[in-house]
């Protein structure tokens, strides 16, 4: 099964991020969007992503966007840093899934979901900065993670499963003393994401001790947002209900107030 | 069952013993409910050879109707063409209060407010009576579950009111479980079964007719046969009669049991309502009636000479045969992948010889076995020294836990995989067999008694510096 030596080698695969995107990150943190629209232009990867992620329903837009100037201005600095974090992301992403029964598109929505919502969470706490926008934008690499290293092990562990319920996070752990999240954690310090982004997704994983209040809140909500993203019909028939294990505990103390952040209506389900 | 037509697999339930459990995290809703279950996943549920299937709610945070429905429509459509046992665990009282709401008196599911609850309710391989202190509003459910647990071997301290259960419940050192929000709905209607040392117990009650062919657990008792247990004894205090059909039954099965030296017996049996006939043609098949369960398990002599003292009572070995050796490399293969699978390190073959069962400084270690039966029987058993157990096990039980009784569930879910990659194999080359509960031997004296005199091929292996055995014998 997955031994260290292979998590080892996956983080040193890892790319860094592209001179492109780092120098667009670079003036959009400074609040310089007219040159971060410019510098987005060199890369044309990154182009097609940010029209084709803007224009998606989940973003609401009426009317097509597509200079890069007003998509930028239209998404304001976090926004924008949150979107470039969520490009980087896609390209760790794999072309085919090994593991999960997802497709690109599905994953982008995934990350799309995420954000928008963690954006609402974070007015509701008022806890909204720069780098807490930008912590979800972390958490999908650990998606991407799991299925890079469990995808050639999926019978075994099938297998495993079959005779008690562990989640990858636990099986990863227990077999090379690393976690998904300790992984997303190495990715954040490649990519030079401020090591606050690191420590909050780190600790979505509900099961980090010593947080400090703030962190504790947003690694809570963090958590319950992503069970609540993959109890989507899309995402569990994807197999991505299992991925990890729901620290129940750690959130039921916030449970009402995320309904009513996510606006969750039973009376149509 | 109208559910989404997609063919590869989302949710597997877990098969611990003889208990399937599910186990969704999140949000279960109308919307979401059915993509936890793939036609895949259904025909592989109904598959199992199993005595209750559950949903666990342990870590849903949020249900509601229709969400529970969709499951409920499974459970109760498996409940209906198996005869097991169907229903809901590992909830809180806030949960508990909800499905009553949601399902009140049309409750024909049963609720365990813990896996650990439900596991009294189902046979096992384990001779552990448990003391567990019971209450339920319901004095008709009190009844009901009392008998259940007394049914399998266990030692129900039924509170009589509220008052005193919280009184009770104030030492709950006392209790292996403390029973209460807890419910049993249609029962699976299978003979209850219980284990006292080497013999097995069913209890059998009222009129004994044709449908007894459903509610006796036949796979349980060829698991039983095929790990060794020698004497099988009908609990029939509570018959009040049988029909022809029940005893070509009884008849039918006294000769399977007969190709293994086992015995059958029935304890309680009056033939008031039953022609006398019947007794002399069970009696012509070999099954001996006793008036007393104490005649039995209380006469060592006695005991020992059906089989229900230890293996020895065997009174002849079955030999190796040339099919079970030719696919001995399987075996060893299936075991040493096992160990792969779960510690990432090499088990490596030291030696191979065809004789009877040796173990060296036996106060040290653990055992497990699992058996076999189809074209092929057989059964394998593993001996570890508890500290390469204990390393074997890591993945399953987690690096902080060393207490035994974890160890050997693990041990016994271990053999399972090896069984279950076993019977794999054997299908690829057309050979269909079934594979048994796994045992677990804390003490490995009580696993050679039963395996002496058996050859068998045993296989000392190397791990991690530590050697351990495989044993292949029929």
């Amino acid at each position: 099964m997955v031994t260290q030596e292979q998590i080892t080698s996956y983080i040193q695969n890892i790319p860094p991020a592209p001179f492109v995107v780092k120098q667009t990150l670079d003036y959009v943190r400074v609040g310089d969007l007219t040159k971060a629209a410019k510098c987005a232009e060199e890369d044309h990867a990154l182009k097609f992503y940010l029209r084709t992620l803007v224009n998606r329903p989940i973003y609401g837009f009426r009317n097509e966007v597509s200079d890069l100037a007003q998509i930028f201005t239209i998404l304001g600095i976090s926004t924008a840093q949150q979107i470039l974090y969520n490009y980087l992301l896609s390209l760790l992403a794999p072309k085919e899934w090994g593991l999960f029964k997802l497709t690109s598109q599905e994953f982008y929505d995934l990350q799309a979901s995420l954000s928008r919502k963690w954006v609402k969470v974070l007015t509701h706490l008022n806890l909204h900065n720069h780098d807490t926008e930008s912590a979800i934008t972390l958490l999908p690499a650990s998606i991407i993670v799991c299925d890079a290293l469990f995808g050639e092990y999926k019978s075994e562990v099938t297998q495993l499963r079959s005779i008690k319920a562990l989640d990858y996070n636990t099986i990863l752990y227990r077999l090379t003393k690393m976690s998904l999240f300790d992984i997303c954690t190495e990715i954040g310090e490649k990519w030079e994401l401020s090591p606050m982004i690191s420590r909050i997704v780190h600790a979505s994983s509900g099961l980090d001790q010593n947080l400090d209040e703030n962190e504790k809140t947003l690694a809570k909500w963090m958590h319950l947002l992503l069970f609540y993203e993959l109890s989507q019909n899309t995402y569990v028939e994807a197999g991505l209900n299992e991925f990890i294990e729901f620290q129940i505990e750690f959130v039921q103390d916030i449970y009402e107030s995320f309904m009513q952040v996510v606006e969750y209506d039973e009376s149509d389900r | 069952m109208n559910l989404l037509c997609r063919w590869w697999s989302t949710m597997r339930a877990t098969v611990k013993g003889r208990i399937a459990i599910f186990h969704p995290q999140g949000f279960l809703d109308g919307n979401n409910a059915p993509s936890f279950l793939t036609i895949d996943d259904i025909h592989a549920t109904e598959a199992l050879n199993i005595d209750m299937l559950l949903v666990s709610l342990k870590k849903v945070i949020f249900f509601n109707k229709n969400g529970l429905d969709v499951f409920i429509r499974l459970l109760d459509s498996i409940r209906a063409h198996k005869h097991i046992a169907v229903g809901l665990c590992d909830y809180d009282s806030a949960k508990f209060v909800t499905i009553n709401k949601f399902y009140g008196s049309n409750l024909t599911f049963s609720l365990f407010r813990t896996e650990k609850i439900a596991e009294l309710f189902v046979p096992t391989n384990k001779d552990d009576s448990k003391t567990v202190l019971l209450y339920n509003e319901d004095a008709s459910q009190r009844s009901a579950m009392a008998i259940e647990l007394f049914d399998y071997g266990h030692n129900p301290v039924i509170a009589q009111t509220k008052k005193e259960f919280e009184e009770k419940k104030r030492n709950p050192d006392l209790y292996y479980a403390i029973i209460e929000e807890t419910y049993l709905g249609l029962f699976g209607q299978k003979i209850a079964t219980r284990v006292t040392g080497n013999a097995i117990i069913y209890t059998i009650a009222n009129f004994l007719d044709a449908e007894i062919t459903d509610t006796f657990n036949i796979a349980y008792h060829n698991n039983s046969l095929n790990v060794g247990f020698r004497l099988f004894i009908f609990d029939a205090y509570k018959v009040v009669s049988m029909n022809v059909h029940a005893l070509n039954f009884f008849t039918k099965l006294a000769s399977s049991a007969a190709e293994y030296n086992a015995s059958i017996c029935f304890v309680g049996m009056t033939f008031e309502k039953t022609p006398q006939s019947f007794k002399n043609d069970l009696e012509d098949a070999g099954i001996m009636f006793f008036d007393q369960m104490e005649d039995i398990l209380k006469n060592k002599e006695l005991l020992q000479e059906l089989g229900g003292s230890s293996g020895t009572s065997s009174k002849s070995t079955r030999t190796l045969t040339k099919a079970l050796i030719h696919e001995l490399p399987g075996f060893i293969d299936a075991t040493v992948s096992t160990i792969a699978m779960m510690t990432n390190a090499q088990a490596i073959k030291e030696s191979m010889n065809i004789q009877t069962l040796e173990i060296k400084n036996s106060k040290e270690q653990y055992a497990s076995s699992i058996g076999f039966y189809g074209d092929l029987d057989g059964m394998i058993i593993l001996i570890f020294p508890k500290k390469v157990a204990r390393k074997a096990c890591e993945l399953l039980i987690g690096e902080e836990n060393n207490e035994e009784e974890a160890i050997l569930d693990s041990l016994a879910e271990f053999v399972n995989i090896i069984g279950g990659r076993a019977k794999a194999l054997l299908g690829e080359k057309k050979h269909r067999v079934d594979i048994t509960l796994p045992r677990t031997y804390a003490n490995v004296d009580s696993l050679l008694e039963m395996a002496q005199n058996r050859k068998g091929v045993q296989v000392d292996l190397r791990f991690e510096g530590s050697s351990f055995t495989f044993f292949l014998t029929r």
